[in-house]
């Protein structure tokens, strides 16, 4: 029997206090997205089904309450901690569903200097967490765009990558061990060790769930020593795109670790940098020891200038200007306002692909978008993660809504240019997916993805949340066209 | 048809600067050349108040035409280009090697210089002042010099019939709304909702062969900068210490502490 609002609200009052049950209407509609549907949420219009309740949870016993409750009663439970998704993993597929809130659940439990981790509970921001650790000389070495706003567990529940990533590596390889809860109730906990070779690596069950599997309540990340003392950052502008491609694989197959590599198309640097003067940026910051840090900017500078069209620009530049990247509500705040005065919304996707072939994935998605789709304002990008075999890229990209209602904003320019890249990126062999997590848009493509492998994904879910009842339509769609996968 | 100007100042980000950054060298001014330059806050009020006039003319028949003027280096032309693609007919950069950043009577002065010189206009619009420099006297210095009646903290225009135009903006006493007869010079303040408009790709790709018109200061002046008669002259900056003065409760248990909060702060204001 499905419940009613009321009744689930009623049956949540039996696991946790009143004060713990949020049903203000104007909480749920706002709990109804994220930031993938930025131009409704500015809006306020909010076409997605509307919550029963948001669930503020303070233990593991409350969250597995909570779980074996709507699991029992078939509900469907968004679980989220600092709400800085964009990729509409937050949206909330199933009118009364359960938006699960760990943020209250907010302790570091321990700092381990001397095994070099840190065990904290999901709620704890990120931000708190490393301003802490920085002042005893560590850090997590994870600093995402969204530092500001994101909390542990959805971090890790999405797979998350940071700005030093080149480095650090993504969440997944800070990430020691971790307590998770499954809708069934089952209370998982993977102890904290260097490294074991007792099977497959269990962590990854979790790790990237997107919710979709169960609840992250705790994680262990390794720690590393700060030493911004020893920073040293790099910056040039570079003619040609496929060069600056070239340029970060001389650097990464050259055996090089930067904290940080990036290349702008002139179109996203000119966001970013009036001297830029509509070339191409490259950007790396070295970290660590003194000693390290100093050879490898030597062997970066090297490197770079081997290639035609190089021009050095002053690194304080660089410096400055990193300092003040991060995006926290008061530039929410701000974009908010702006685009309600202009209709001007800007928007990112992130891919990633071989070095063979993220050059013909940038150029032709680039290509059909401004082909395809109309009032673009900007379209261009930047990769910021680079790997041994590949890179990222970060598509950047602005539109004006012209003759269109709030609601139909999403499929007339959004999804259609999530589409096109998608399309290009499953085309040429990358990935749809660098580290936002697949969410509710990109779940369409979520077949083109996987290809023989979705067989795994699948059977993962099945086996985890037979029911169905975590995150409905993340990951794997719940109503999908097969011929329209940007109509949703 | 009629002219309108916007007169406009691009200026460093300053929010991209940390407080270790506002250090004055011998020369009172604050290197900033290490970050992004933006559109002057008020400026971009008034440039899109132009724009929205502009296209609200075209259905009085009685359009305006557009300049767009600014005195700045040649990153300023990037600005200029995107006023082009949003439909300013002539967009002129006026190039001061000199800083000015303090110096409100040659910002006027050249300005002035610039519409004697280069066509009567009948209405000038700009920001009421500029985040770097924060006289507020540009606008009222140049209508003086151009006989032109200002009004200041303009918040909207309109156009009417008669070529008259709607003028709303704030007083001392609240809103006033007045209609005015150009030629006059109106001072932008705080407009709600007036981000500046962002033209298409397309639209840059079918401007981006006009040219900007670049003057120089000498060329504007007859004598030189220095023979400018400044009414103020800067001689020292130093921070201005902005913290809010506060009270941490730390006694009593956390009920305590809301009560002491909410008596003593709250009660009142909410």
């Amino acid at each position: 029997m499905v419940l009613t609002r009321e009744a689930i609200a009623e049956g949540l009052g039996k696991i946790v206090a009143c004060n713990q049950i949020v049903t203000d209407e104007k909480v749920l509609k706002e709990s109804s997205l994220d930031r993938y549907r930025k131009f409704e949420q500015t809006h306020e219009v909010y076409t997605q089904p509307i919550p029963a309740a948001v669930v503020y949870a303070n233990s593991t016993e409350e969250v597995k309450k909570v779980l074996m409750y709507a699991n029992e009663h078939g509900i469907n439970v968004v679980p989220r901690t600092g709400q800085s998704a964009i990729e509409g993993g937050l949206e909330t597929a199933r009118e009364n569903s359960i938006v699960l809130d760990g943020s209250g659940m907010n302790q570091v439990i321990a700092v381990d200097e001397y095994n070099m981790q840190v065990t904290a509970q999901c709620g704890v921001p990120l931000q708190e967490l490393d301003d802490m650790l920085r002042e005893q000389g560590l850090t997590t070495g994870h600093s995402p765009q969204s530092k500001p706003l994101a909390q542990l567990g959805g971090l890790v529940a999405t797979r998350s990558i940071g700005q030093f990533s080149t480095l650090y590596g993504g969440i997944e390889d800070m990430v020691v061990g971790m307590e998770v809860i499954f809708p069934n109730g089952e209370v998982c906990r993977i102890k904290n060790i260097p490294r074991r070779a007792a099977g497959p690596d269990i962590r990854h069950i979790a790790i990237g769930n997107e919710g979709a599997l169960c609840f992250v309540t705790e994680v262990t990340l390794k720690l590393f020593k700060y030493q911004p003392e020893n920073n040293i950052f790099l910056g040039y502008t570079i003619e040609d795109m496929k060069q600056g491609f070239d340029a970060l694989r001389g650097v990464m197959a050259e055996g090089f670790k930067p904290s940080m590599a990036r290349l702008y198309d002139a179109a996203d640097a000119s966001l970013h940098f009036d001297w830029a003067e509509d070339k191409n940026v490259l950007i790396f910051m070295a970290e660590g020891p003194a000693g390290i840090t100093k050879a490898t900017a030597e062997g970066i500078d090297r490197i770079i200038k081997g290639f035609d069209g190089v021009n050095e620009v002053n690194p304080k530049i660089i410096e400055k200007w990193f300092a003040g990247l991060n995006w926290g509500p008061e530039e929410i705040a701000e974009e908010k306002e702006e685009i309600l005065a202009t209709n001007n919304i800007g928007i990112t996707t992130e891919v990633s692909g071989c070095w063979d072939c993220i050059y013909e994935i940038y150029e032709s998605a680039c290509r059909r978008v401004l082909e395809e789709v109309p009032d673009m304002t900007l379209m261009g990008g930047h990769s910021s993660h680079s790997y041994i075999n590949g890179t990222n890229m970060y598509f950047v990209y602005y539109y004006n809504v012209v003759d269109c209602p709030v609601e139909e904003e999403i499929t007339k320019y959004h999804n259609q240019i999530n589409r096109i890249i998608c399309e290009e990126v499953i085309k040429y062999g990358g990935s749809i997916v660098h580290h936002h997590g697949l969410g509710k848009a990109r779940a369409h493509y979520v077949w083109e993805e996987y290809g023989s492998s979705f067989y795994m994904l699948e059977t993962l879910k099945k086996a985890f949340d037979p029911n169905g009842i975590m995150n409905m339509g993340t990951l794997i769609p719940v109503n999908h066209d097969e011929k329209n996968p940007w109509m949703f | 048809m009629r002219r309108i100007l916007g007169c406009f100042k691009v200026i460093p980000d300053l929010e991209l600067l940390s407080e270790e950054d506002w250090i004055a060298d011998d020369n009172n001014l604050v290197d900033t050349s290490f970050v992004k330059s933006t559109w002057n806050v008020f400026d971009e009020s008034a440039l899109e108040l132009m724009l929205r006039l502009s296209e609200q003319s075209e259905s009085l028949n009685e359009p305006f035409s557009m300049d767009a003027v600014t005195i700045g280096d040649k990153i300023s032309e990037k600005y200029l280009k995107t006023l082009h693609a949003l439909g300013i007919d002539q967009a002129v950069r006026i190039e001061c090697r000199e800083s000015i950043q303090f110096s409100p009577e040659i910002v006027s002065g050249l300005l002035t210089e610039y519409i004697r010189q280069k066509g009567k206009q009948d209405i000038i619009v700009m920001g009421t002042k500029t985040a770097d420099g924060s006289s507020g006297k540009v606008p009222q210095l140049t209508a003086e010099k151009l006989g032109y009646p200002c009004v200041t903290q303009v918040i909207a225009i309109e156009p009417m019939e008669q070529n008259n135009i709607k003028i709303t903006n704030i007083t001392d006493t609240g809103l006033c709304i007045q209609t005015i007869c150009p030629p006059c010079v109106l001072a932008v303040g705080e407009a709600p909702g007036t981000c500046l408009s962002v033209p298409t790709l397309k639209a840059r790709m079918n401007t981006k062969a006009k040219p900007v018109e670049v003057y120089t200061a000498g060329q504007l002046l007859k004598g030189n900068l220095s023979d400018i008669q400044k009414e103020t002259v800067l001689t020292e900056l130093t921070a201005v210490d902005e913290k809010r003065c506060g009270k941490v409760i730390c006694d009593g248990s956390l009920e305590e502490q809301i009560e002491i909060l909410y008596q003593s702060y709250l009660k009142g204001k909410v």
